[in-house]
């Protein structure tokens, strides 16, 4: 290299520094949510938004988040505003957190639906989206980079855990005859559409009733009397928590006994759904266990035990807030994000995007492994299968049972036909 | 006196339709912009039918539903480029329009409430779950393919300069006042010449191929519905709360509605959201209460004449 050339390339590389040392550190980071106070989605959404407060909260009590690009501690300040559960002001509301706000991260609210309509428009406005727990498959895509799931697998993945836990030691116990009974929303409509093909692939249960029903139903009465008539060995429903609440009870009134029964949020929401449908419709029931009810070993953040100390002193019980696996993810979903911002190499939506993949499978948080496929869908983080078993008169208790890697207690299958 | 009419009712419109038109470049919340433009679009859609004719359909939403899935429908299984598909969501309206005729026969409570019935059925069929291949049931349609917020908006902006025209057509034609003379009594209306079931037929199928281009529209702008979305009843109660709140046959009227209204709505939703309810009643209640028709009726109470 020439003098010239050495002295052109100093010169570009002081520039590149003193530069990038100019640049003002903001006085706050930017986060922009949603929640939905009211509709449908307010109970997945609502403990979610408490779950991001607290990890602000405790940010802010620390002196802020520690941002790479500035070397320095920076506050954040959270802007959130209620779609209350319709798609339509959702939209809005995104828009007005990226184009009037300037947030520097925008986390999208709970659920597919709610999620769905950010897609577009953070794509649009090539704003990385944190989807908080919105699973569906078509959100992610290889031209889209600007979304990424922050909890929960991807929806066409996480039905696999009960589709093997049926085939092996289901099928051991004599499961034979399978009937999924789904609320047609995004969420639930896809999970179950998932569970039946990998039943149809492994060839070994017969799907003998797989029925879809409005999601605001309440009234599961004639439902549970159709699918006796199909005399399945398991029945698996799959809703929002209003949903299997109102399963369980009709399933309680109704006398009918099954084998198997799985219900999705009775392990997600088990405290909500334990106050809707009471603990004698929950006992032997089967559910995932979200990683608020499973101990995680983590090398990052707090345990799930230290975590649910800190929920509860910022959310006392009676509060009003209930504990559960929607508040830790949104909880986890922050603290993700802190990482990502201590690492990211610059300001920039893209940067923010490679920090987030460069923690890919590096991460066990209290939410369990973190690890994203090259689309940004969550493909760690897989919640393993339980059965809820009686703690006291008033109360259930989850026991992890499946895979086995990851099973504290054996499950117990009702009682065959005739027996 | 209708040549002395034409030129406010033409003014009005044009500043209208300036003013949005500008406003993209210089407030980037866009979607909020078009939300603007849809309703008011829908609000003057509502009027031809209500401020004219008398009939107030609870179930208008049922047209924009239609309008939005005959869009979807067009480019997902006929790969239409998006201006036909806004044609096909026209067409979609008209069709349904022309379906629930009968529903003229019926008048005030029973035929806003089967309006509204029949937007339901009509939602029932678009959701269920059987008919997944054909509309993609209850979860949603995604029209990535064509997403174009830009151009959307400005097809929307057009069909709300359409919207208007109509308005200031029926404000300043024969028909108009043949359709005022039907509202005020049909049976003297008759008896005068006027053909009411030709009148009422042709005031209903342009109400609601507005509101299926509007819907269409919507398609088209935001991309990604589910059929909630597309056929949620609180786009009727907003176009029609707009529509009284402001005053019927008037171009100011569901004008002043929406800007007022909508505008309350959303600041409502950025600023204070726990209040929203309470704020948002309490003005609908005290609209109820105070001026039952509509904001215009302060002036047109002394004489005055409102565009």
């Amino acid at each position: 290299m020439n003098i010239r050339g050495a002295l052109a390339g100093l010169v570009l590389a002081a520039s590149t520094v003193f530069g990038a040392r100019a640049a003002p550190a903001p006085a706050e980071i930017k986060v922009g949510t949603l929640y939905a106070s009211t509709g449908p989605f307010a109970a997945i959404s609502m403990p979610a938004y408490d779950g991001i407060k607290l990890w602000v909260k405790q940010a802010n009590a620390a002196g802020g988040v520690y941002v790479k690009p500035y070397h320095k501690k920076i506050p954040l300040k959270l802007i959130a505003y209620d779609d209350q559960s319709n798609t339509a002001t959702a939209a809005t509301l995104y828009n007005q957190l990226i184009t009037q706000d300037h947030v520097e991260i925008l986390i999208s609210d709970s659920g597919s639906v709610l999620t769905s309509v950010a897609v577009p428009i953070a794509r649009e406005h090539k704003q990385l989206l944190f989807d908080l727990s919105g699973t569906g498959a078509p959100f992610f895509s290889k031209d889209n980079p600007y979304i990424v799931l922050m909890s929960l697998p991807i929806s066409t993945l996480w039905p696999k855990a009960q589709a093997d836990f049926l085939n092996d030691v289901g099928w051991r116990a004599g499961v034979r005859k399978v009937a999924i009974l789904y609320a047609t929303n995004d969420f639930t409509g896809t999970h179950a559409k998932s569970l039946a093909g990998y039943l149809r692939k492994a060839g070994k249960e017969t799907i003998v009733y797989d029925q879809g029903v409005p999601t605001n139903t309440t009234n599961y009465s004639v439902l549970i009397n159709n699918i006796a008539a199909a005399k399945p060995d398991a029945v698996i429903e799959l809703g929002y928590p209003g949903n299997d609440i109102a399963f369980l009870r009709a399933l309680q009134d109704s006398g009918e006994k099954f084998r198997y029964v799985f219900t999705l949020f009775g392990g997600f929401e088990m405290h909500a759904v334990l106050g809707g449908a009471g603990a004698s419709a929950m006992v032997g029931t089967f559910t995932y266990i979200p990683a608020a009810l499973y101990p995680y070993k983590v090398n990052y953040g707090p345990t799930v035990e230290q975590f649910h100390a800190a929920w509860d002193k910022a959310y006392p019980p009676g509060s009003g807030v209930a504990w559960g696996a929607d508040g830790l993810m949104g909880y986890m979903s922050g603290l993700v994000i802190e990482r990502a911002l201590a690492t990211t190499p610059g300001m920039s939506q893209l940067d923010l995007r490679r920090a987030v993949f460069a923690l890919s499978g590096k991460l066990d948080t209290l939410a369990g492994a973190f690890r994203l496929n090259p689309v940004g869908a969550q493909i760690g983080e897989m919640t393993p299968m339980g059965q809820l078993r009686a703690d006291g008169p008033h109360a259930v208790r989850p026991v992890a049972v499946y895979p086995p890697a990851l099973a504290m207690g054996k499950p117990e299958f009702g009682p065959r036909s005739g027996q | 006196m209708r040549k002395r009419g034409l030129l406010p009712d033409l003014l009005l419109p044009a500043l209208v339709l300036v003013a949005f038109g500008a406003a993209p470049f210089l407030y980037s919340n866009e979607l909020m912009l078009f939300n603007f433009v849809t309703f008011l679009a829908l609000a003057q859609g509502l009027n031809i039918v209500y401020g004219f004719t008398g009939y107030l359909p609870f179930g208008y939403v049922g047209f924009y539903g239609a309008g939005a899935y005959g869009f979807a429908l067009a480019v997902m299984h006929l790969h239409a480029p998006p201006l036909a598909a806004m044609a096909a969501g026209g067409a979609a309206a008209l069709v349904l329009a022309v379906v629930l005729l009968p529903l003229l026969r019926l008048s005030g409570a029973y035929f806003a409430i089967a309006s509204l019935a029949a937007a339901q059925a009509v939602y029932e069929v678009v959701s269920n779950p059987a008919l997944e291949n054909v509309t993609k049931g209850p979860y949603g349609v995604s029209l990535s393919g064509v997403f174009a917020p830009r151009f959307s908006y400005f097809v929307a902006l057009a069909i709300l300069g359409g919207a208007f025209a109509l308005v200031v057509w029926l404000r300043n034609s024969r028909f108009g006042l043949a359709l005022q003379a039907i509202r005020e009594d049909p049976v003297s209306a008759a008896s005068a010449g006027v053909s009411v079931v030709r009148g009422r037929t042709i005031a209903w199928l342009l109400s609601a191929l507005v509101a299926g281009l509007v819907g269409a529209a919507f398609a088209w702008h935001i991309s990604v519905f589910y059929p909630d979305t597309a056929f949620d009843l609180g786009v009727s109660i907003f176009a029609t709360v707009f529509v009284l709140f402001g005053g019927a046959t008037t171009l100011t009227g569901p004008l002043l509605g929406v800007l007022i209204l909508y505008g309350v709505y959303n600041w409502i939703g950025i600023t204070v959201p726990q209040y929203f309810q309470f704020i948002y009643g309490a003005l609908i209640v005290g609209l109820v209460l105070f001026l039952p028709n509509g904001l215009v009726s302060l002036l047109t109470a002394r004489g005055i004449r409102v565009p």
